[in-house]
C-alpha cells in the first residue's frame, strides 16, 4: 500500500465576483505523504492560500471547489485505507467539522485573525480539545499547558492565562501552533507561519515545526515565498504560477536541476548570501491581473523560451522522472495536440 | 580636514575625511511613556540609544538587526523627522562645509530636506490614495517651493521614465498601480529633489521576489547614474549581501558592529552577529543536515528597560560575570571593523560564508 495521506486531483477553486470570474486554483494536482514536507511555494496571488484553504472546505465566498478530488485516507498508518473525498463534503456539515482542527489543521497567514482577542490563548486552545475529544476540562488545560510548554513558551502554566494581544509575535505564532497540534493531526497546514518574524524567530520556530513533525509523524503542508526558507525545510516542492502547479519534484531537484522557466527564473531573481551577483535577473513583466489570464501557457508573456506554440496550447502535466514533473510545452510531445485540438 | 559650517556657528565641526558625506556621533532618540491623557513621564524608550557610524560619498550602507532594535529611528532621525534627544549628525555640503543637521531647528532645515530623502516602509500606506502620481511625485517641490509648476511635469515624466514607467501614467491614482510599480513611484518621489542621500527603509521587504530583484536592479543603476548614498535598512540580510558596501549590526538601540559587508558574512566579531547570521536561510538545500544553527534563546531586550551591562548578555552564549555589569564600548578592531563586545579578540565565531 503507498504512504499517500492526501491525494488532489485536478483541483478547482474559482471566485465568483461582481467583476467575473477568478480561477484561483486551475487545475491543481498534488500528493502529501505521511510524514514528509511539501512545500508550496510562488509569488502572492498565485493561489496557494486558496488551494490550502480547500483542502479544509474553508473557502471564503464567493469562491467555491469548482471541480477534482481531494482524497483523504482517514486510516490509520499501515492499516486499511478508509478513503474519503474532502471536495464533496459540504462545507458547513458535520463531516468536515470533524476533520477540521483535529486530523487537519491549519495555521494561518495573520496570526491576529486566528487568534481571538477576546479569550485567552489557553481558553482558545482549550476549546479545540473538548470539541474534539472526550476530555474533562481539567485534562484539557493540563494538556493546553503542556502543549505550549512543548513548543517552547516560557512559564506556559501563567502564560496560558494571557490575551494573544499581550505576546510577542513569535510567542503568538508559537501558541497557534499549540493550538494546531493540540488534537494531533494527520495533517498540519502552515500557511505562511513565519513570514512576518524576524529571522531569528523564524529559525527557532523552523526548527521546532520539523522537530514536532518528527515526534508526532505528522505530514506539513507549507506554504511559503521564500525559497530560503523552502530550502530549509522542505522535502518535496511544488512550484505553483496562476492557478497551476506549474513544477514538482524533491526539493534537491528542484534547487539543483529545475526544469520550468518559471523555477529557473524564480531561483535567478534572489539574491544569495553565499555569492555576490552582479546583477539580479528579475523576471520580466509582472503577474497578470488575474481577471486577465493569458491564453495558452500562463506564463508565456513572461517567459524567456517561449514560442509561437505556447500561446495557443495549455501545457499539460509532463513526468520527466517518476517523481519530477512540469507542465510546459518545451518537454511535451505535442505534435498530436495540435491536430487533434484544431479539428476540435 | 576641518570644515566651518555656516549653521552652526556656536562650534566647529569635524569629519572623519573628505569622502565621509555623513557621520552620526552618539545619537541618542529617546520617546517618553505617557499613559493615556497624562502627560506625566512614566519611564522613556531609548529607541536610539548611543548610535555612531559614518557614510561615505557614493557607498551602500546596509543597517540590519532584528524588530524594535531602532533601524527606522535612526533613518527619521538622520531625515529630521525626529529632532534627536543627543548627539551629532554631521552632513558635508555639497561645497564642503559641514553642518550639524542634530542642532538645527525646524526652519534651518528645510534646505537640507532636498538633499537627503526617505523611501519608506510600506509602499501601501506611504502614498495617498487621493493624489495622483504627479501630485506625489512633485509634492515636495511645492511644499518646499523648489520649481515652478510648468517645469514640474517636463521633471515628473522625465524621472517617471527613469524608474521604468509610462510618463501618461502621471495623471493616475497610486490605487491603479501594483506593488511594484507603487515602489517605483515612491523612489521617483525620492529622487525628485536630485538629493544625494537616500534612507531606504525596507524599500524592497514588501515586493515579491521578481519585483523585488527588478527594484534592487533599479536602485543600484540610479546610484551610479547620480552618485547617491545610501542608507538602506533591511531585515532581509541576503537582500543585504547583495547591495550593500558596509554593514551596521543594531541590537536594543546600539550598535554592536560595524563592518565591510563581505567581512560580516565571512568573519562576524559580535556574537549577535553570529547568531543573526545563522537564523538567515540559504536558499540552498545541499548539505543543510549538516548545518548547525545557533539558537538565541529568549526575547529581544525592552528598549524601555534593557539589561544591565551588555544588553546581549541574557541570550549571549558567551557572556561572562563582566558583561552582566560592563557595558562594553563601540572598539575599532583595525581595518575599520567597529565591535561593541569586550570579549571581541578572542571569541572564534562561526561564519556564514566559509
Ligand atoms: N475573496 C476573494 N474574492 C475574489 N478573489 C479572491 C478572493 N480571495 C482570493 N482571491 C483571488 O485568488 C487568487 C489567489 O489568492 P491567494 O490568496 O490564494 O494567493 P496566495 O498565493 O496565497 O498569495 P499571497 O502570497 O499574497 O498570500 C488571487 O488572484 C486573489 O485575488
Ligand atoms: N514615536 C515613537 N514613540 C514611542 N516609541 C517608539 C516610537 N517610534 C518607535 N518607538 C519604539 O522604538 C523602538 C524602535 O523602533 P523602530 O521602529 O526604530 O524599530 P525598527 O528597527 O525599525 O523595527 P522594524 O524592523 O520592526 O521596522 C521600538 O521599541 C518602538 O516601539
Ligand atoms: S559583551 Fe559579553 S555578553 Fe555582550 S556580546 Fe560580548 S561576550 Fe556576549
Ligand atoms: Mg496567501
Ligand atoms: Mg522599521
Amino acid at each position: 500500500m503507498d504512504n499517500t495521506l492526501i491525494d488532489v486531483k485536478d483541483l478547482k477553486v474559482h471566485f465568483f465576483t461582481d467583476e467575473g470570474v477568478v480561477r484561483a486554483v486551475d487545475g491543481v494536482d498534488l500528493k502529501l505523504e505521511r510524514g514528509r514536507t511539501l512545500s508550496l511555494v510562488g509569488e502572492s496571488g498565485c493561489g496557494k492560500s486558496v488551494a490550502c484553504r480547500a483542502l479544509m472546505q474553508i473557502v471564503r465566498n464567493p469562491g467555491k471547489v469548482v471541480a477534482g478530488e481531494i482524497l483523504y485516507n482517514r486510516g490509520a498508518e499501515g492499516g486499511q485505507a478508509e478513503i474519503i473525498d474532502i471536495a464533496k463534503m459540504d462545507p458547513k456539515g458535520k463531516e468536515i467539522r470533524d476533520i477540521r482542527g483535529k486530523e487537519i489543521s491549519m495555521i494561518f497567514q495573520e496570526p491576529m485573525t486566528s487568534l481571538s482577542p477576546m479569550y485567552t490563548v489557553g481558553n482558545q486552545i482549550i476549546e479545540n480539545i473538548l470539541l474534539h475529544t472526550n476530555l474533562t476540562k481539567e485534562q484539557a488545560r493540563d494538556l493546553a499547558i503542556k502543549l505550549l510548554d512543548q513548543v517552547g513558551i516560557p512559564r506556559a502554566d501563567r502564560l496560558v492565562d494571557e490575551y494573544p494581544f499581550r505576546l510577542s509575535g513569535g510567542m503568538r505564532q508559537r501558541s497557534m501552533i499549540a493550538m494546531a497540534l493540540s488534537c494531533n493531526p494527520n495533517l498540519l497546514i502552515a500557511d505562511e507561519p513565519t513570514t512576518a518574524l524576524d529571522v531569528t524567530t523564524q529559525a527557532n520556530i523552523l526548527d521546532l515545526m520539523s522537530d514536532l513533525q518528527k515526534s508526532y509523524n505528522m505530514t506539513l503542508l507549507f506554504i511559503t515565498h521564500d525559497l530560503g526558507v523552502v530550502a530549509e525545510i522542505a522535502d518535496e516542492v511544488a512550484v505553483m504560477y496562476l492557478g497551476k502547479i506549474v513544477e514538482k519534484s524533491d526539493v534537491y531537484t528542484i534547487f539543483n536541476s529545475p526544469r520550468h522557466p518559471y523555477t529557473q527564473a524564480l531561483l535567478k531573481s534572489i539574491p544569495k548570501i553565499a555569492i555576490k551577483r552582479e546583477d539580479l535577473d528579475p523576471i520580466k513583466g509582472m503577474v497578470p491581473n488575474p481577471f486577465r489570464r493569458p491564453g495558452g501557457c500562463p506564463f508565456h508573456p513572461r517567459c524567456p523560451q517561449a514560442f509561437a506554440e505556447c500561446k495557443v496550447l495549455v501545457p499539460t502535466t509532463t513526468q520527466l522522472t517518476p517523481n519530477h514533473s512540469v507542465q510546459c510545452l518545451l518537454y511535451e510531445n505535442f505534435a498530436n495536440r495540435i491536430a487533434t485540438e484544431q479539428k476540435q | 580636514m576641518t570644515a566651518q559650517a555656516p549653521l552652526t556657528p556656536t562650534k566647529t565641526v569635524e569629519m572623519r575625511d573628505e569622502n565621509t558625506i555623513l557621520e552620526v556621533n552618539n545619537l541618542k532618540m529617546h520617546f517618553p511613556i505617557t499613559k493615556g491623557i497624562s502627560t506625566r513621564v512614566r519611564g522613556w524608550v531609548k529607541a536610539a540609544d548611543d548610535v555612531s557610524f559614518f557614510l561615505r560619498q557614493g557607498e551602500t550602507l546596509g543597517l540590519v538587526g532584528e524588530s524594535g532594535c531602532g533601524k527606522t529611528t535612526v533613518g527619521r532621525c538622520i531625515v529630521r523627522a525626529y529632532k534627536p534627544t543627543a548627539g551629532e549628525i554631521l552632513y558635508r555640503n555639497e561645497d564642503g562645509s559641514v553642518v550639524d543637521l542634530a542642532a538645527l531647528k525646524p526652519d534651518e532645515v528645510r534646505p537640507y530636506r532636498k538633499d537627503i530623502r526617505m523611501v519608506f516602509q510600506d509602499p501601501y500606506s506611504s502614498l495617498n490614495p487621493r493624489m495622483t502620481v504627479l501630485e506625489l511625485i512633485s509634492e515636495v517641490l511645492k511644499v518646499n517651493k523648489l520649481e515652478s509648476s510648468d517645469t514640474i511635469q517636463t521633471r515628473v515624466g522625465a524621472l517617471l521614465e527613469k524608474v521604468g514607467m509610462r510618463p501618461e501614467y502621471m495623471q493616475r491614482y497610486p490605487h491603479a498601480f501594483s506593488g511594484g510599480e507603487r515602489q517605483r513611484i515612491v523612489v521617483a518621489r525620492a529622487l525628485i529633489t536630485n538629493p544625494r542621500i537616500i534612507v531606504c527603509d525596507e524599500a524592497v521587504s514588501a515586493l515579491d521576489v521578481s519585483i523585488r530583484a527588478q527594484i534592487l536592479n533599479l536602485l543600484e543603476s540610479l546610484q551610479k547614474e547620480f552618485n547617491l548614498t545610501y542608507l538602506f535598512i533591511s531585515h532581509d540580510l541576503s537582500v543585504i549581501r547583495h547591495i550593500c558596501n558596509r554593514i551596521v549590526v543594531m541590537y536594543v538601540g546600539k550598535v554592536v558592529e560595524v563592518s565591510d559587508a563581505l567581512e560580516i558574512y565571512t568573519g562576524p566579531r559580535h556574537p549577535y552577529t553570529e547568531a543573526l547570521l545563522s537564523s538567515v536561510p540559504l536558499a540552498d538545500p545541499n548539505g543543510r543536515e549538516g548545518r548547525q544553527r545557533i539558537h538565541l534563546e529568549g526575547e529581544i531586550a525592552d528598549p524601555s528597560n534593557p539589561p544591565s551591562g551588555c544588553y546581549f548578555h541574557p541570550r549571549c552564549q558567551y557572556a561572562k560575570e563582566r558583561c552582566k555589569t560592563d557595558a562594553p564600548e563601540l572598539r575599532d578592531l583595525g581595518g575599520n571593523h567597529f565591535v561593541a563586545c569586550h570579549f571581541a579578540e578572542d571569541l572564534k565565531l562561526a561564519a556564514v560564508i566559509k
